[in-house]
């Protein structure tokens, strides 16, 4: 599969980086030398030094037998260019990434696919989802949901008051309302069989459905923990007004940014609801009169990884619960899990596997990227006469290191357990360690 | 730098309209057959020849190279009120149906400005010509003078900016067409559907066809004569008095959002604009509380509670002063909330006077953030008017604007306290001037006999009822020096 991958940004390194992991074609192009040679040298891919807009730069590139195009440059109109030129050379699908909320609204969507731009991305959005989601279940530190939410998946920190620890797996119990799918612990991922044991600190991945989710509050010993109610949000970028309005009503947020000039460009694109502080977001006394003890969440989005970090941590100290911190430089992001600062951001990966969904195969509707675990999940529909269908699944020898977390069988969700046999037609969702994606994918069709 | 001879030929040109307009009245006299035919073409003639003077003495003008400055547009919209207001003053005077100048002006300004205090004692014994006359000045002045004159017939082709900034009513809006005459011209066709309909409405209501004309005039100018001495009470109909009553309260939204709501079908913008909902909710607590309070003390039952309310808390608050009974009778406590209620004003954009809602709201979230500033001192708190953040010189220019409003009432309440006037209504009189209103409160009823106003008292009030008009500054900017300074 031929991937041309135009913006040699944080996003676009990224990606190209996950895609080049994947035995793709990858070509990317950028204008600058700096940011393609270190590239050139270390990954299995094709830089081309010439501007994503220009019609000459993209032939050579060779955006006409495309099958995937991406613009992810930094400006959003470029990037629209860019995939309109690439679309009219003959590219078969094309990717922007845009910084601009009306595009995405759904009667939007024919106009662009007119255009020639037939996904946008938008990863301030995509970003802001998630801290929303994150709130909303204070307790989870990581949420996804599976076939339209019949089926989700959380990450949760067990500390010394759940009631799971210790014992093997396979000694909870037989028909249980959820599946262990990961287990985090200090930086590495175990995917789990039967003797495995869940210890205090681990950051475990259930599997489970939505009318589960109590029970598994309370046997992670979580039921103590308030909702969250005030949120402060230290910086004012774009994932934070983009938080604010995807927030619902019943929480109460401030934003504190420290530049003037940005505090009252904010104001122009948030509501009432929101209160615009001007002030430093790591002054305790500041903290502390815009009532960060009453706080439940507290969310670091300034352009610095390490101010946002130490901000978590001391709005930790404060008692705040939740605290969420955008971490941009990947390097961290390990650090940030050692020093507990609870959920990570990280856009670009955030973006990267959006747009990985994208490039697999058909039958693959959704793929995550964890921040975490080192770890996929990909979404498969069973096809008829697939190796997986042909035993119960304790019976198939999956290789090391993936698990079958759950499936829709009809409308009905299950919680896949040894037992389980799988059928044709059946929408699985696999749990699975990095890059293995394309080994597993036999298994099912 | 101001250019005199531009500013001559404009107001030439705006003195020859209005003798036209002058002419057409004569219509009246010769119809019915009345003895004020003379006023009429007299005061055209007169009219006539000063506009031509104007237009003479600026014949040289080369308004095309030097162009219009601020300054013009200020002078030229100020003196022109005061112009047609002396020259439409003339078939009253000239014709001997009201045989003193003083009140002869006073009557044409406080129709022009949409006042609407009247100082002819018994109105029914006038002609039908100078009757019509009073309320086209009401629908004339309903606008603005010059917006009116320059939408109709945009013949300057230059300067309209400037004309229509200085008289502009309320803070300053976004557009509604690029070219302003176009917007203009939009406008007035909301304006002249808003009559028609009114007219139509009253006709089928019961009311004659000469008296429905001159009603729908006055009520979609937010001005309130009346044909008839008793004002509305005369009819003693409950439907034309809540046609009126629909009628005064469409007058009083901002004509540009009419203009999307009748001829784009936006009528979600309507309910998204902060100043609309301000004015809907004022007046509907208003009517709350004036019908609950009349309810329990005076012998209306509920429906006449209601009634009498929203009438007279619609004819307030739009400022348009119609009275459908003398509401002085009613307990002080009803009677001095619509002295309160005479501050706020309808919509800017509209054809009423007072402070305006959007002025009222932003003063009020204003009001709001002090509040929450004392308990965070480094919040940024915008004000917000229909989703959109007020840039903080528009916030101050709404600040001082109240408090130049508030300090010309009071100089007034103290002036016509000093010429013998008793405390209530001399507080009713400059505010009822001051947000051309036209009705006053206090124990001599709410259509008090202005023709006993001693003669200064008269002036004082024409010049209160231009500077409401023209909403404050516009005219305490002309009498500053530094607008004389040429530079």
């Amino acid at each position: 599969m031929k991937i041309v991958i135009a913006g040699a940004g944080n996003v676009g390194i990224h990606l190209a980086k996950l895609l080049a992991g994947e035995n793709q074609d990858i070509v990317l192009i950028d204008e600058s030398e700096d940011k393609l040679s270190r590239l050139d040298s270390s990954f299995d891919l094709l830089t081309i030094q010439e501007s994503p807009v220009s019609i000459s730069g993209l032939k050579e590139a060779g955006a006409g037998n495309a099958d995937l195009f991406v613009a992810v440059t930094t400006d959003e109109s470029r990037n629209l260019i860019s995939a309109q030129l690439a679309h009219d050379l003959g590219a078969k699908k094309t990717v922007a990434r845009i910084n601009n909320y009306e595009y995405l609204q759904p009667k939007n969507k024919e106009f662009f696919t007119r255009i020639g731009v037939d996904s946008l991305i938008y990863p301030e959005l995509l970003a802001a989802k998630d801290i929303v989601d994150g709130m909303k279940l204070s307790w989870i530190r990581q949420w996804w949901e599976f076939a339209g939410g019949a089926l989700v998946m959380m990450g949760i920190k067990l500390r010394d008051n759940a009631q799971i620890l210790n014992k093997p797996l396979a000694e909870l119990g037989k028909e249980l309302p959820y599946h262990i799918v990961a287990i985090l612990r200090e930086g590495v991922t175990i995917i789990p069989s039967g003797h495995d044991t869940m210890q205090a600190g681990d950051l475990v991945y259930f599997m489970t459905m939505k009318k589960h989710i109590p029970h598994i509050r309370r046997i992670a010993g979580k039921e103590e923990l308030p909702d969250v109610r005030d949120v402060i949000i230290m910086g004012g970028s774009r994932i934070a007004v983009r938080t604010a309005q995807l927030m619902p009503d019943y929480m109460n947020l401030k934003i504190i940014e420290s530049d003037l000039a940005k505090c009252n460009a904010l104001t122009e694109k948030v509501d009432d609801k929101v209160m615009i502080i001007n002030g430093d977001g790591r002054d305790p006394s500041l903290l502390m009169s815009e009532g960060i003890q009453h706080t439940e969440a507290f969310v670091a989005l300034t352009d610095n990884s390490e101010t946002n970090i130490l901000a978590c941590l001391a709005a930790k100290r404060f008692g705040v619960t939740k605290t969420i911190a955008e971490v941009e430089n990947i390097d961290y992001i390990n650090m940030a899990e050692k020093l507990d600062i609870g959920t990570v951001i990280n856009k670009k990966k955030i973006a990267a596997s959006h747009i990985y969904q994208m490039m697999l195969d058909a039958d693959v509707t959704n793929v995550k990227c964890l921040t975490f675990a080192n770890a996929d999940v990909a979404e498969f529909n069973v096809k008829e006469g697939a190796k997986i269908t042909r035993n119960p699944v304790k019976d198939i020898s999956l290789p090391r290191g993936v698990t079958i977390g759950g499936l829709i069988r009809g409308k009905e969700a299950l919680i896949v357990t040894g037992n389980t046999q799988i059928q044709a037609g059946d929408h699985v969702v696999v749990f699975c360690l990095e890059g293995m994606i394309k080994t597993i994918e036999k298994y099912f069709n | 730098m101001i250019h005199l001879k531009i500013v001559h030929r404009i107001l030439g040109v705006l003195l020859l309209i209005e003798s036209g307009i002058l002419l057409l009245c004569a219509f009246f006299p010769i119809f019915y057959g009345e003895k004020d035919l003379f006023g009429f073409i007299m005061a055209s003639l007169i009219t006539a020849c000063c506009g031509m003077t104007l237009m003479m003495i600026g014949k040289s003008a080369r308004h095309k190279e030097s162009g219009m400055t601020r300054r013009d547009g200020y002078i030229v919209v100020a003196v022109s009120w005061v112009l047609f207001s002396i020259f439409g003053s003339m078939p009253y005077y000239v014709s001997g149906y009201i045989p003193n100048f003083t009140d002869a002006y006073f009557e044409t300004i406080s129709g022009f400005t949409t006042t609407g205090a009247t100082i002819i004692d018994d109105i029914e014994t006038m002609p039908h010509g100078l009757l019509f006359w009073r309320s086209l000045t009401q629908w004339i002045g309903g606008l603005g003078i010059v917006f009116f004159t320059v939408a109709v017939l945009p013949i300057f082709g230059v300067g309209e900016v400037q004309l229509f900034a200085a008289e502009a009513i309320g803070p300053k809006r976004g557009k509604l067409h690029p070219r302003i005459s176009v917007s203009g011209r939009w406008i007035i066709t909301v304006y002249v559907l808003i009559t028609v309909l009114c007219a139509v409405c009253l006709r089928l209501c019961g009311m004659g066809v000469f008296d429905s004309v001159n009603h729908a005039l006055c009520t979609a100018a937010t001005g309130g004569f009346s044909t008839k001495n008793a004002s509305i009470a005369y009819y003693n109909s409950h439907s034309i008095e809540y046609v009126i009553t629909f009628f005064m309260f469409l007058s009083g939204i901002n004509y540009g959002l009419l203009f999307f709501v009748a001829f784009k079908g936006k009528v979600q913008r309507l309910f998204e604009d902060t100043e609309f909902k301000w004015y809907l909710g004022i007046t509907l607590i208003f009517t709350f509380i004036v019908a609950i309070s009349l309810y329990i003390s005076t012998p209306y039952d509920a429906a006449a509670s209601i009634r009498n309310g929203l009438f007279h808390v619609t004819a307030i608050i739009t400022t348009t002063g119609f009275t459908a009974t003398d509401y002085t009778q009613w307990p002080p406590f009803i009677w001095m909330l619509l002295g309160l209620g005479m501050y706020f004003g309808a919509c800017g954009g509209s054809t009423s006077g007072g402070m305006k809602s959007i002025r009222i709201a932003i003063l009020f979230k204003s009001m709001r953030n002090e509040f929450h500033r004392i308990l965070h001192p480094n919040a940024i708190l915008p004000v917000r008017v229909t989703g959109k953040v007020i840039p903080p010189a528009a916030r101050q220019s709404v600040l001082t604007f109240s408090v130049f409003f508030f300090a010309l009432v009071f100089i007034g309440w103290f002036f016509y306290l000093a010429i013998g006037i008793d405390i209530a209504e001399a507080y009713g009189i400059s505010l009822s001037c001051l947000s051309n209103i036209g009705l006053t409160i206090g124990d001599h009823g709410c259509n008090i006999p202005w023709s006993d106003m001693p003669v200064i008292g008269k002036w004082f009030s024409t010049f209160l009822m231009l500077v409401g008009r023209l909403e404050v500054f516009s005219v305490l900017l002309i009498l500053t020096p530094s607008f004389w300074k040429h530079r």
